[in-house]
């Protein structure tokens, strides 16, 4: 048995073991008390803020507090067993009042963000590295203008070289915004070749009006498209990876200023409670 | 049409000699003292004459009291002659770290490790006065930047010394076979003056000339060879009668580039890389006419594929080759060549105990069942694999493109190389960053390397096993620690003169230009900026060890020891 499959099977183990026994202890509380809401509530904002507490725990690396490996798979599986909680906590129904709407939906929102960020911190290496030519992030705005650069400079001379506007005209109309910055971000995400091959079919057709010397330009310009398109891709793989952070963690702090605004509410409104 | 060359002078071995100081009046006083005045020049080549060697590969030095001249653990590449006054050399138990100049090693406290929350500067390289202070037992200065012992009355009374007297020869074990300095030695009195030879110059005499090279091989068999016989377990059994024989018959070799790190790192610029120039230590199919034991360096063992060769596996120093078939030969009528090649990667040293010696002296002595495995014929067929094959082929473990990477950018060097899984790193730079808190702000890699399929070998000191970073260090600043073994750099006594970072074929040490803790950037009377080499650490002052690899969250961070590839593939199928 690998590694891998080994430790998914021990966190899914505890984590089924950990939802079968709130389980069966929240329907004795229920049958023995009236303020199980109390308590599940509480348990799931203490397994809240033990889980943003991750968050600091990456800031201050240097005290021996194990491997942020190993915290990211409590993270992971704490996370989903907060779902148990939550909808034992809200009896499986969906709530009424519009504060509690708020409450829910940040919750699904900080759930759903980060069961995505881990899917695809799981898939999307892989295929950054599959795709090949790997730019660092911050190397990627540098890269990108020695592209647009090398590309005007191919535009312009053509003029001079060829007596001809041809290239130069395509240049304007369709390559210089493609260069200028990050484009097709939504088809790198998933994954589709749709404008990428439109592009390099309009430079194909563009070669029934040029002569020989041209066309060699319009064969470099088709290198540099093809590698802009890389970079665009590279931008736009490695921008998510580092973006959905940047909706999971500021969701994350919103619900626990909810979630405290609920607790101070519930209490303040809990008079005669039993 | 006129086209315009570019001429240059071919160029020649003595273009930079090692101390341009060095006068024929010099050279005629070495010439009239022992050893040189006992050599025949006529032996000597004319390219490189007796008088050329001394004028070029040597220099005179003069020692201060208390001057340290080698010190315990240090890599050097030249020897020494004492041609007046005396020095000690320290005998066990050395000299503590904190009179030689080196750092301390010594983990923070949790409060310590906490407070770097707050005490973090906002600006890069700071260095605190604390930091900057030497050592009390120890002073930085002088005319070669060297280092002084403080008290030297108190240390000749509180540890074993012995005399080094004109005429006395040392430092070249370390400088020929690339090991660690043994001892300390520093001068007494303020006439010591020493003959340095570098190890080119040694290289040299020790060619053309019996003499010397006897007077090495002697002192070589007497002081280290029997101890380094008696670690390997094959000779473990021999009683000292046979050991002696053993060590009368064992040849030394040295192959390879001794300065390869520099011919590498050009090669390297020019893409002209090229493991099939590699000398040959021994060649598959030849016959077996001795063991080899690497004593030092590295080499490359490799079996013909096809039309070239395929590496599987590089050993390292305490490594030996063709044991098994020299054991097979000896116990069988039938003669098995050496099955793989042995090549030399960088610089390799080794000693060979002739076929002879082994079947006549040290097989005899070893119980049949801790014997190497024999071959059986269809493995010489090459129908089927021995167990030793398998464990000898760490290609086939961690995929032969990986060997060949980690083969040809020489990182088998790293005991703790950063490698990452690309198909797991995320590319959030938490590595990064925790290396920068771990050190007051200051990242010590680059998250950017070499890469092959999904391993990227990070940019960052990998504590090399041959850390030729070391040698020529001019205060023993960068050394290694007295802990795990890593490479650090001492801020107290470092002169900032970057050669440890121009030695350092992996680009892993910067010379950063420092500041006060008020940001404004430190300078010397000249006003010009102190310079001092940084590098990874391994977080030796931390506890819970490199702050890179406990961070990343996905496990695609490591530091990994490349002379134990069995790891490296558990990893890699973890």
């Amino acid at each position: 048995m690998s590694g891998f499959v080994r430790r998914r099977l021990l966190w899914g183990s505890l984590l089924l073991a950990a939802t079968l026994a709130v389980i069966s202890a929240y329907a004795r509380w229920a049958g023995a008390t009236t303020r199980e809401a109390y308590l599940s509530g509480w348990v799931l904002f203490g397994l809240m803020v033990l889980l943003t507490g991750y968050n600091w725990f990456k800031k201050i690396p240097y005290l021996p507090m194990g491997r942020s490996e190993v915290w990211l798979q409590f993270h992971i599986y704490a996370g989903l067993f907060t779902g148990v909680l939550f909808l034992l906590h809200v009896r499986g129904r969906w709530p009424t009042g519009w504060f509690e709407i708020v409450l829910t939906v940040l919750y699904v929102l900080v759930m759903v963000s980060g069961v995505l960020g881990i899917l695809i911190s799981r898939g999307w290496p892989k295929r950054l590295s599959a795709r090949g030519g790997e730019v660092p992030f911050e190397r990627i705005p540098i890269v990108r203008r020695q592209l647009r650069e090398q590309a005007e400079a191919l535009a312009l001379n053509s003029v001079a070289e060829a007596r001809s506007a041809t290239i130069a005209e395509f240049h304007a109309r369709r390559l210089h915004a493609f260069f200028a910055g990050p484009q097709n971000f939504l088809s790198h995400v998933f994954e589709i070749r749709l404008p990428l091959n439109a592009l390099l079919n309009e430079l194909g057709d563009l070669n029934r009006f040029l002569n020989e010397q041209e066309r060699k330009v319009t064969a470099q310009l088709v290198t540099l498209v093809r590698q802009k398109d890389g970079l665009d891709y590279q931008h736009a793989l490695q921008l998510t990876l580092r973006l959905w952070l940047f909706i999971h963690i500021p969701v994350t702090y919103s619900l626990m200023l909810c979630a405290l605004a609920h607790i101070v509410l519930v209490y303040g409104f809990s008079a005669g409670v039993r | 049409m006129d086209t315009a060359h570019f001429v240059i002078d071919k160029p020649e071995r003595w273009d930079s000699s090692f101390d341009s100081d060095m006068t024929e009046a010099d050279v005629n006083r070495l010439l009239e003292i022992r050893p040189f005045s006992e050599m025949n020049s006529g032996k000597f080549s004319k390219r490189t004459p007796l008088r050329g060697i001394l004028k070029n590969d040597a220099r005179i030095r003069r020692f201060k009291n208390g001057e340290i001249i080698v010190r315990a653990g240090d890599y050097g590449s030249s020897a020494f002659l004492v041609l007046a006054g005396n020095a000690r050399v320290v005998l066990d138990p050395g000299l503590p770290v904190s009179l030689l100049g080196q750092r301390k090693s010594q983990h923070k406290s949790l409060f310590q490790i906490v407070a770097q929350l707050w005490t973090n500067p906002r600006d890069p390289e700071v260095r605190t006065p604390a930091e900057l202070e030497q050592d009390t037992g120890v002073k930085v200065g002088g005319e070669f930047k060297g280092v002084f012992l403080q008290d030297v009355p108190r240390i000749l009374d509180e540890h074993l010394t012995a005399t080094m007297s004109p005429g006395d020869f040392f430092g070249e074990i370390a400088a020929l076979s690339r090991s660690a300095r043994t001892s300390t030695i520093f001068a007494v009195g303020d006439a010591t003056e020493m003959l340095e030879i570098r190890w080119q110059g040694l290289r040299d005499l020790l060619r053309f000339d019996d003499h010397l090279r006897h007077h090495i091989d002697r002192i070589y068999r007497e002081r280290t060879l029997a101890t380094h016989l008696r670690e390997i377990p094959i000779f473990r059994r021999l009683n000292d009668e046979q050991l002696k024989r053993v060590i009368e018959q064992t040849q030394f070799g040295t192959y390879g580039d001794y300065d390869w790190s520099g011919d590498y790192k050009r090669l390297v610029k020019e893409g002209t890389r090229s493991p099939e120039k590699e000398t040959i230590i021994a060649q598959e199919g030849d016959y077996p006419n001795g063991v080899v034991l690497i004593r030092s360096g590295f080499a490359r063992l490799s079996q013909k594929f096809g039309h070239g060769h395929r590496t599987l596996n590089y050993l390292s120093a305490g490594s030996q080759f063709g044991l098994r078939e020299i054991a097979h030969n000896w116990a069988h009528k039938d003669t098995v060549p050496f099955q793989h090649s042995l090549r030399v990667i960088g610089y390799t040293h080794v000693i060979v105990v002739p076929a002879p010696v082994m079947e006549e002296i040290v097989l005899p002595t070893v119980p049949r069942d801790q014997l190497p495995e024999f071959f059986t014929p269809a493995e010489l067929a090459g129908t089927e694999q021995s167990e030793s094959q398998q464990k000898l082929d760490a290609g086939a473990k961690i995929g032969p493109e990986l060997m060949e990477f980690l083969t040809e950018n020489r990182y088998f060097n790293g005991t703790s190389t950063m490698v990452i899984d690309m198909e797991r790193c995320t590319r959030c730079d938490d590595c990064v960053r925790a290396c920068a808190s771990a050190n007051e702000g200051n990242p010590r890699f680059l998250r950017h390397g070499q890469t092959t399929g999904r391993i990227m070998v990070a940019n960052s000191c990998m504590h090399c096993a041959d850390p030729v970073c070391l040698i020529g260090c001019p205060t023993g600043a960068i050394h290694r620690g007295q802990t795990g073994g890593e490479v650090v750099v001492n801020q107290a006594t470092c002169i900032g003169c970057s050669i440890c970072s121009n030695n350092c074929p992996y680009e892993a040490i910067r010379m950063v230009e420092i500041r006060e803790e008020d940001g404004a950037f430190m300078v010397d009377k000249d006003m010009k900026p102190i310079v001092k080499a940084t590098k990874c650490d391994l977080c030796s002052d931390q506890l819970g060890g490199p702050a890179c690899e406990r961070s990343c969250p996905h496990g695609a961070l490591k530091r990994m020891d490349m002379n134990n590839l069995d790891s490296f593939a558990k990893w890699l199928q973890r």
